[in-house]
């Protein structure tokens, strides 16, 4: 019995080692997208940014700047906010006001990584801002992931509010 | 002459001020540029839209209101539960997780509020596929029990199904493993062991064996039950089963007449969620069954001042459906309509005075709609019959949320 709990121990010890809740890190993640990453740019929250951000989070952005990173043809933004009761990390491409796609680059809460799953992800490519810069189009939940889902959707309309502002 | 040259000085130490003070504003404008400068050069990629705490507060509550058609039961209003969340990450894998729960609005020893710790477990996270858990924490049976934010369901009351049979929100003692296998497959499992039902407490048989779970309240453990859950989720989709067995005799510790008695409850469920467009489709079975019944009853016999028959098996099942009639910014109102089925069997002994309890076969059907005015924040009406028992029949108000 001691010996099958010790293996156990050391078993789930070297699930440990090989997995981790950053599924991929933000440089990775720009270097993907872009092959090799061009310098980071910075947008700067004006008062009238702040403002639309707000209205988006449901909470100030704590940040008066955002970095992203653009070739011109595309944008890349990473973001991060509170599901339930941890930070979420995703990277958000957009293309021609679209999103191209989107990933989960850490999620630390216990319950709702589902939020990674590509079937899930795969509703927001191609959604751009309609009216009161909601998204253009429904995003099905996830049951038990519920506070997840709109966190990822509120960063993905902010995504799409930041990359229109930097274009104009 | 003397007033010139006072003039004159009074504005050579003037500029000198000023230039001495905007000297120092620009050489603090420069440092803070330069701080900036570093920080958006830092190596780490991206920015936080809002800075995570290793602390963390939530929430959910809701306030009803229940107008029963008949005069034996009394029109209330009520603030039903006030929760709150408390939550710590103390490293990057060790997480704790807590909710305390008041009902009713006021505790006193003369009132009928209630505080209880809902929740309080330690998580360590090996991996997504690899979570180990201790503490008081939810069993994951049935789909209300672990996600019982009033946002997330629909009708002003919880449904029948997953109160009388699956006594939610039911939360034992113990150790779990959980986690998602095969990666992103949305397959999820939760195994463990924890303490479980003490049937010595058995008290009202119209719950089934709701009375006699213990909730982490000095709870008897000699005999100790295991769980195993498995749940498979997409987007819009849920599909998932549970099981919970143990013995509840708990070597007679509540009622010396259980002594040796094992009283085993074993209970399960299999539950579905469908959301396709604006349509949403739910159902939910579940099944129970405890044994030693007669043994039950006569404890039951020996020590109750209001003998009743010892619940032997309890079984209910519910489907649900709601469309989405309109959806616009963050208001989102849904009709709704639930169909629940109700059967707790008991073990007769005609000899002794104990029957079964007609209004433990119901059937219920509730109608009325959820209306989201913030997706964290639902009104919600509704009407419920009641086949058997018709004095439960009502009209139902209430406000929920959740953050």
């Amino acid at each position: 019995m001691p010996r099958r709990l010790l293996i156990l121990v050391l078993g789930l010890c070297a699930a440990a080692q090989a997995l981790g809740e950053v599924y991929q890190t933000p440089e990775a993640f720009v270097a993907e997208v872009f092959g090799t990453a061009p310098a980071p740019r910075v947008l700067w929250l004006t008062r009238e940014l702040q403002a639309g951000a707000a209205a988006i989070l449901d909470h100030p952005p704590a940040n008066l700047r955002q970095r992203y990173w653009s070739d011109g043809a595309k944008s890349v933004w990473i973001l991060e906010d509170i599901g339930k009761e941890e930070l979420i990390t995703a990277g958000f491409v957009i293309s021609q006001g679209r999103l191209d796609h989107v990933r989960v680059l850490a999620y630390r809460e216990s319950r709702g990584q589902e939020v990674r799953d590509p079937s899930f992800l795969k509703q927001f490519a191609g959604a751009g801002l309609a009216q009161g810069d909601r998204l253009d189009r429904g995003i099905d939940g996830i049951s038990g992931a519920t506070l997840s889902v709109h966190a990822m959707e509120r960063m993905s309309r902010l995504a799409l509010y930041f990359d229109r502002a930097s274009r104009n | 002459m003397k007033k010139s040259a006072l003039a004159l000085a009074l504005s050579v130490v003037a500029t000198g001020t000023y230039a001495q003070s905007t000297d120092e504003k620009l050489r603090i404008l420069q440092q803070e540029i330069d701080e900036l400068k570093a920080q958006v050069q830092k190596p780490a990629a991206g920015s936080a839209a809002q800075t995570g705490s290793a602390t963390t507060l939530s929430g959910y509550g809701e306030f009803n209101y229940n107008n029963y058609k008949s005069d034996e039961r009394p029109t209330q209003a009520d603030l039903r539960r006030f929760v709150f969340g408390l939550h710590h990450r103390f490293d990057d894998r060790l997480t704790f997780h807590s909710e305390v729960e008041f009902e009713h609005a006021v505790v006193s020893k003369d009132d009928e509020g209630e505080v209880e710790i809902e929740q309080a477990w330690v998580n360590y996270k090996f991996s997504d596929a690899v979570n180990v858990k201790g503490g008081l924490f939810l069993i994951p049976l049935g789909i209300l029990n672990e996600t019982h934010e009033p946002p997330t369901y629909y009708g002003v009351e919880r449904n029948e199904v997953e109160t009388r049979i699956i006594p939610t929100t039911w939360r034992e003692l113990g150790v779990g493993v959980h986690g998602l296998l095969l990666g992103t497959s949305g397959l999820r499992y939760d195994v463990g062991i924890t303490t479980g039902f003490d049937s010595g407490k058995l008290d009202d048989p119209s719950t089934g064996v709701r009375s006699a779970h213990q909730e982490g309240q000095l709870a008897n453990a000699q005999d100790l039950s295991v769980y195993g859950a498995l749940n498979y989720r997409r987007s819009g989709l849920l599909v998932g089963a549970g099981v919970f067995t143990g013995n509840t005799g708990q070597n007679g510790a509540t009622n010396p007449l259980l002594k040796g008695v094992d009283a085993r409850l074993t209970m399960w469920d299999v539950h579905a969620q469908y959301k396709v467009g604006r349509l949403d489709l739910q159902a939910v079975y579940a099944d129970g069954k405890l044994a030693d019944a007669d043994q039950l009853n006569a404890a039951i016999l020996a020590t109750s001042a209001e003998p009743f028959a010892a619940p032997n098996r309890m079984k209910g099942a519910y489907v649900q459906a709601a469309y989405h009639v309109y959806k616009a910014d963050k208001l989102d109102f849904a009709p709704f309509v639930r169909l629940e089925g109700i059967d707790i069997r008991q073990q007769e002994d005609p000899a002794n005075g104990l029957f079964q309890d007609p209004h433990n076969h119901e059937r219920i059907t509730t109608a009325g709609f959820n209306f989201w005015v913030h997706p964290q924040v639902v009104l919600k009406a509704d009407v419920q019959r009641y086949r058997t028992d018709s004095t439960k029949d009502r009209f139902d108000l209430g406000i929920g949320y959740m953050f």
